[in-house]
C-alpha cells in the first residue's frame, strides 16, 4: 500500500497533472466564492476539458476542483453573510458576526485553516477507511441509515435556540418544504401544484441563497454603511490561527462528523456542516457567543464540509455508489473512462486512488493558500458602502440561483425563500433547524419506507439500531438534566441562560412581522394537512407527523404574537443574532429592500439577465450608491462585462425575457 | 482574483476562436451541436452522451463542436419539454435521453410537453440488464424461481423508470416476487442486495460485469437471465451478444410453460424492453431536421462503430453495445412507443392496480 502511494506520488508529480490541478483548484474556488454555485458546476464546468485527458491527469483536475469548493465558499459567507454554498450557512452566522466586529480577518483565517485541516483528515480518514470500509458499509442497512437520519435531526435539536417552540416550529417547516416532489415510496408528487417546476423538489441552494442570503443583503441594505461597524480589520490572521490551534480537538471531531456524514448515503456536507454545528454549541460549556460570532461556530462545520467532501468518495470509490450529487460527477466521468469503481478499483486502480488521494490533500493545501492570498483584498470590501457591493452580490445571487434548474422558477422560489427567510429571522425563528429539516426530510422518509418494507418491525430489536439510539438518547438527557439544572439557576437569578446566549436588551422580535410569520406558517402548514390527507397511505405518514403537529403549535405561536409578547428575554431570538443594537422599526425599512430585489428578479423575468441586471445596477448605484449618473454607469458596465466573461467560462445560462421570446 | 479573470479571459478567447473557424462544404462544418440531456451530470444518459461527444466530433463531416447541456428536472420532463420549445429544426440541438422520458410521454403525463412522436430518431445505443439472485434463496436456474427457499424480494427505484419491463417480466413468467419500490438508485439496490436486504435483482451489463460477476465467483450472486435483444423483426427472441451463456427472458418462458410467450403481456414486455434496453439512449432531433443533417449523422455512426478506439473502449464504457443509425432503429422505435391499445390498457392497469400509480 505504501509502495503504491508513493509510486502515484512520483506519477503524480507531473507538470501537465499538476498544472491541471490547479486549474482544477482554480475553478473549485470561482464557483466556491460565487454564491450559489456549487461543486457540480465547478465539476461540470472542467467535463469538457477532462475528457481530452488521461484518466489519472483527469481525476486530478476534478479532485482539485470539488477538493476546495468548501474552502472558498467562506469568503461571502463571512464578509457578507451570504453563504458561498449551501454547507457554508452555519459560517454565515458566526463568521459574518465577527466580519461586522471588524473581524473578518480573524474569521476568515480560521475558516481556511479548518477547511483545510478538515479536507486533510477527511482524506487521511479516506486512505485509512479502504481497507475496512466494505465491511463496515456492508453492516449498514435501511434500518441503520434510517436511525443515522434520526440521529441528525436529534442533534439538530441543539440548534433550536432560546425559543424550543419556534425552533421546532422551523425544523417542521423545513421537513415541510424538503417533502416537495417526487414521494419516496409511492408514485406520488406532492405540494407541486401542478407546476412542472416543483416536480423534483426544491433546490437546497436556492433555498439556502434565499433564507440566509437574500435576508441577510436586505437588512445590510436597510442599515445602510459599510458591513464592518469598526475600522480596524480587528484580531487579524493570526488570532484567527490561534483559535484553530487552540481547538484542535473540535477540528478532529468536526471532520470526524465529516466523512461519516459523506460515508452515509443521502447525508452531505450541508448535513455534516449543521450537525458539527451543533455539536459544537452542545458541547461547549460557554454557549453566549454562539449566533453571534464565536470562533467555534466556524472551526466546526468548516473542517466538517470539507472531510464530507472526501467522506463522499468512499462510497464513490469502493461501491460505485456516489456520496453526492458532485461525487456523481466524478463517477460519471470514471464510468466514460470505462472505469467502474468498486472492490476492483482498489486492486486493479490503486494507482488512481492514490492519485485522488494526493490531489485531495494537494488541492486543500492550494486552495487554502490561495484563498489566503485573496481575503484580505476582499476584506477590505467590507469597509466600503455596502450599497456598492451589494448590487452585484444580488446579481450573482440571481445567476447563482439561476443553474439550479434553469428555470424562471428558480428566481421566484429565491424571492420567496428570501422573504422568508427574512421573515423568520426578524420575529427570532431560527432558521438553522429550517435548513436541517429540509436536508434530511426526504431521506429520512426514504430509507423509513425501505426499512418497514424491507424488514417489517423486526429492525427495532437489530444492534446497530440499538447503538444508534443510545447516540441519539445521550444528549438528549444529558440536554435534560443540564437544563433543570439552568432552570434551577435561572429561577433564582431570574433569567433562563440555557442553550443560547443573553440577548441583546430591548430588541424584541418586531410585533407584525412576528405576526405575519405566524400567518405564513398556519397557511403553509394548513396546505401541507389539507394536500397530505389525499395523499396516498405511503405518501402523507410524514407530510402528516410534520404538518399536524406544526398546524397546532403555530396556533400557539400565532396567539403568542399576537398578546405582543414582551422583548423579555425568555422570548429572544434564537442561535441567530439581530445584531445588537437594531431597533424595532428596521424592519420596515428592510421590507422596502425587498421590493427592490423584486422588482430586479420581475425586469428578469421580463427583458432577461444583462439589461435588468444592467439598469438595476446602475439605478441603484446612482441612487442608494450616490454615485454620479457617469460613474454608476462605468460601475454596471464593468460589472456586466465581468459576469459575461464569468458566465463563458463557466458554461453558465442566462435567463432570457418573456418579452424578449 | 485577477489570475482567475485572466485564465476565464483566455478561455473565452480560445472559445471564440474555435467557433469562428472552419471549412463550408459538409453540412456541420464549423457548427456546434448542443447535446441537450435531461438530467443531472453523472447518470446513464449524460455519461452515455459525454462518451459519444467527442467521437461525434472526430466523425461527423465537417467535425464540428459537440457540447453537452445538462437540463435536469421534473424526472426528465422539464429538459425535454424544454428541448421541444427551444431545438429548431436544424439539427444543431439534439437531445439524449433514456425510457424515463418516454413513458411519461407515452401514458399522456400532462406535463410532458413534448412530442416524441414527431421528433427523428438521430442514433441510438443499447443496455443490456442481467437478473441475478442471491444463493440463499435456492434459486440455480431460472425455473426455480417459481419455488424459492425463501420469499424472492426485488428493489425498485420506481415503477414508472427503468424498472418497469422488470416488473412486467415478473408477471409474464408470473413469479412469487415482492417488489419493494423507493430506492434512490441502481447501485445502492446492489448493496442491498450484498447485505441480504433484497436477494433478487437486475443491473445493466457494464456494472454486471464489473461489480456483480466478482460477487458470482465468490458465490455471492446467480446469474439468471438477460432482456433479450431484439431480431430484425423487431422481436425481442435473441440473446444477448455481452452475455450469450444466459438465456433470454424469451427461453425462460418457453422453458417455465413451454409454450412461446404472446398476448397483452409478451407484447407490453416486449414494448417496455425494447424502449429502455434495446434503445435505451436515443438521441433525438426535433421534427423537420433537414435529411442532409441526418445524413452526416448515420454516417457518423457507420464511422464510429469502426473505430478501434470506440470499440476498444466502448467495450468497458457500454458493454459492447454498437451505435445504431436512427434509419435502422426508427421504426423499430416508434412501433415500441405506440403500443396497441390493450397492451396499452394492461401496463396501465398494471402500474394503477399493483403500483398505486395514478393517472
Amino acid at each position: 500500500m505504501v509502495d503504491a502511494a508513493l509510486a502515484a506520488l512520483t506519477a503524480f508529480l507531473d507538470p501537465l497533472r499538476l498544472g491541471l490541478l490547479a486549474v482544477g483548484v482554480l475553478a473549485g474556488l470561482a464557483v466556491g466564492i460565487l454564491p450559489g454555485l456549487g461543486g457540480i458546476v465547478a465539476v461540470s464546468v472542467l467535463l469538457p476539458l477532462i475528457f481530452r485527458l488521461d484518466a489519472a491527469t483527469a481525476l486530478a483536475t476534478l479532485t482539485g476542483a470539488l477538493a476546495v469548493v468548501y474552502t472558498a465558499d467562506v469568503i461571502t459567507s463571512v464578509l457578507v453573510g451570504t453563504p458561498g454554498s449551501p454547507a457554508a450557512a452555519p459560517t454565515a452566522i458566526e463568521g459574518h458576526a465577527l466580519a461586522r466586529q471588524g473581524q473578518a480577518a480573524r474569521a476568515l483565517a480560521a475558516a481556511f485553516l479548518s477547511s483545510m485541516a478538515g479536507g486533510f483528515l477527511g482524506v487521511v480518514g479516506l486512505t485509512l477507511s479502504i481497507p475496512v470500509a466494505r465491511p463496515l458499509v456492508m453492516l449498514l442497512g435501511s434500518p441503520e441509515l434510517f436511525m443515522f437520519t434520526a440521529l441528525g435531526v436529534v442533534y439538530g435539536g441543539s440548534l433550536l435556540g432560546r425559543s424550543p417552540l419556534r425552533g421546532v416550529l422551523s425544523g417542521l417547516l423545513g421537513v415541510l418544504l424538503g417533502l416537495v416532489g417526487p414521494a419516496p415510496a409511492a408514485a406520488e408528487f406532492r405540494y407541486t401544484f401542478g407546476q412542472l417546476y416543483l416536480m423534483d423538489g426544491l433546490s437546497l441552494v436556492v433555498l439556502a441563497l434565499g433564507a440566509f442570503g437574500v435576508a441577510e443583503v436586505a437588512g445590510l441594505l436597510a442599515r445602510g454603511g459599510s458591513i464592518a461597524r469598526q475600522a480596524s480589520l480587528g484580531g487579524g490572521w493570526r488570532e484567527g490561527v490561534r483559535d484553530v490551534l487552540r481547538h484542535p480537538w473540535l477540528v478532529l471531531r468536526g471532520s470526524v462528523i465529516g466523512v461519516w456524514a459523506g460515508i452515509l448515503p443521502a447525508i452531505g456536507a450541508t448535513a455534516a456542516s449543521w450537525i458539527a454545528y451543533g455539536h459544537a454549541v452542545a458541547t461547549s460549556r460557554d454557549r453566549e457567543r454562539f449566533g453571534r460570532g464565536d470562533v467555534r461556530g466556524i472551526i466546526a462545520p468548516e473542517s466538517a464540509n470539507n472531510a464530507a467532501t472526501a467522506g463522499d468518495l468512499i462510497p464513490t470509490l469502493l461501491f460505485s455508489v456516489p456520496g453526492g450529487p458532485a461525487a456523481a460527477v466524478i463517477l460519471g466521468a470514471l464510468y466514460a473512462y470505462g472505469i467502474y469503481p468498486g472492490p476492483r478499483l482498489v486492486q486493479e486502480h490503486l494507482d488512481l486512488v492514490y492519485v485522488i488521494v494526493w490531489s485531495f490533500a494537494l488541492a486543500n493545501i492550494l486552495g487554502a493558500a490561495l484563498s489566503f492570498l485573496v481575503s484580505p483584498a476582499i476584506a477590505r470590501l467590507t469597509h466600503i458602502p455596502f450599497a456598492w457591493v451589494a448590487p452585484p452580490l444580488l446579481v450573482t445571487m440571481a445567476l447563482g440561483a439561476y443553474q439550479s434548474t434553469r428555470h424562471f422558477g428558480d428566481l421566484l422560489a429565491l424571492f420567496l425563500l428570501g422573504l422568508l427567510g427574512w421573515t423568520m429571522k426578524r420575529s427570532g425563528w431560527p432558521r438553522a433547524p429550517l435548513l436541517i429539516g429540509f436536508v434530511l426530510a426526504k431521506p429520512m422518509e426514504r430509507y423509513f419506507w425501505l426499512t418497514v418494507n424491507l424488514h417489517g418491525w423486526r429492525w427495532l430489536g437489530y444492534p446497530g439500531v440499538l447503538a444508534i439510539g443510545a447516540l441519539m438518547v445521550a444528549p438528549a438527557l444529558l440536554a435534560a438534566v443540564r437544563w433543570r439544572r439552568s432552570t434551577r439557576q435561572s429561577e433564582t437569578r431570574g433569567a433562563p441562560t440555557a442553550g443560547g446566549k443573553e440577548p441583546p436588551p430591548a430588541t424584541g422580535p418586531a410585533q407584525p412581522v412576528a405576526v405575519s410569520m405566524a400567518l405564513v406558517a398556519l397557511l403553509l402548514f394548513g396546505i401541507g394537512v389539507a394536500q397530505g390527507v389525499r395523499f396516498q397511505y405511503d405518501a402523507r405518514l410524514l407530510p402528516l407527523l410534520a404538518a399536524i403537529p406544526g398546524l397546532l403549535l403555530t396556533t400557539l405561536q400565532l396567539a403568542r404574537a399576537l398578546r405582543s409578547e414582551p422583548a423579555g428575554p425568555a422570548e429572544e431570538e434564537g442561535v441567530e443574532d439581530a445584531g445588537p443594537g437594531e431597533d424595532r422599526g428596521v424592519w420596515r425599512e428592510e421590507l422596502r429592500q425587498f421590493a427592490v430585489v423584486g422588482a430586479y428578479l420581475l425586469c428578469v423575468w421580463l427583458v432577461g439577465f444583462h439589461a435588468a441586471s444592467f439598469a438595476f445596477m446602475a439605478a441603484f448605484l446612482w441612487r442608494r450608491g450616490h454615485l454620479r449618473p457617469p460613474g454608476a454607469l462605468a460601475y454596471a458596465t464593468a460589472a456586466l462585462a465581468c459576469f459575461q466573461l464569468l458566465g463563458v467560462g463557466l458554461q453558465l445560462r442566462w435567463p432570457t425575457g418573456v418579452l424578449l421570446r | 482574483m485577477r489570475r482567475l479573470v485572466t485564465v476565464l479571459g483566455l478561455v473565452f478567447a480560445v472559445a471564440l476562436a474555435v467557433q469562428t473557424g472552419g471549412a463550408q462544404a459538409p453540412y456541420y462544418a464549423g457548427k456546434t451541436i448542443e447535446i441537450v440531456v435531461p438530467f443531472a451530470p453523472g447518470g446513464a444518459a449524460d455519461v452515455g452522451a459525454r462518451f459519444v461527444a467527442p467521437f461525434l466530433e472526430k466523425h461527423v463531416a465537417g467535425n464540428p463542436r459537440v457540447t453537452v447541456r445538462n437540463v435536469p428536472g421534473g424526472g426528465s420532463m422539464l429538459g425535454a419539454s424544454f428541448f421541444a420549445a427551444n431545438a429548431k429544426p436544424d439539427g444543431l440541438m439534439l437531445m439524449c435521453t433514456t425510457s424515463s422520458t418516454v413513458f411519461p410521454w407515452m401514458f399522456g403525463h400532462p406535463s410532458a410537453r413534448y412530442d416524441l412522436g414527431k421528433m427523428r430518431v438521430a442514433m441510438t445505443m443499447a443496455f443490456g440488464p442481467v437478473v441475478y439472485v442471491s444463493p440463499r434463496t435456492g434459486v440455480r436456474k431460472p425455473q426455480d424461481l417459481l419455488r424459492p427457499a425463501e420469499p424472492l424480494v426485488y428493489g425498485g427505484i420506481a415503477a414508472t423508470g427503468s424498472d418497469l419491463p422488470v416488473l412486467i417480466a415478473f408477471e409474464l413468467l408470473r413469479l412469487p416476487v415482492k417488489v419493494v419500490l423507493g430506492f434512490e438508485g441502481r447501485g445502492p439496490i446492489r448493496l442491498a442486495f450484498e447485505r441480504g436486504e433484497t436477494n433478487l435483482d437486475f443491473q445493466f451489463t457494464p456494472v454486471y460485469l464489473t461489480q456483480v460477476v466478482p460477487l458470482v465467483r465468490e458465490g455471492k450472486a446467480i446469474p439468471l437471465f438477460t432482456g433479450g435483444v431484439p431480431n430484425e423483426r423487431g422481436e425481442l427472441v435473441l440473446r444477448d451478444p455481452v452475455v450469450p451463456d444466459l438465456p433470454s427472458v424469451f427461453e425462460v418462458y418457453r422453458e417455465m410453460y413451454n409454450s412461446r410467450p404472446a398476448g397483452p403481456r409478451w407484447r407490453a414486455y416486449e414494448a417496455a424492453a425494447a424502449l429502455t434496453f434495446s434503445y435505451g439512449l436515443t438521441w433525438w432531433a426535433p421534427e423537420g431536421t433537414p435529411e442532409a443533417a441526418l445524413r452526416a449523422l448515420y454516417e457518423a455512426v457507420d464511422r464510429i462503430v469502426a473505430d478501434p478506439e470506440f470499440r476498444e473502449r466502448a467495450k468497458t464504457v457500454t458493454g459492447g453495445y454498437p451505435l445504431r443509425r436512427g434509419d435502422q432503429v426508427e421504426s423499430g422505435v416508434r412501433k415500441a412507443m405506440r403500443p396497441t391499445l390493450d397492451v396499452k390498457k394492461w401496463i396501465v392497469d398494471l402500474l394503477r392496480e399493483k403500483y398505486n400509480v395514478r393517472f
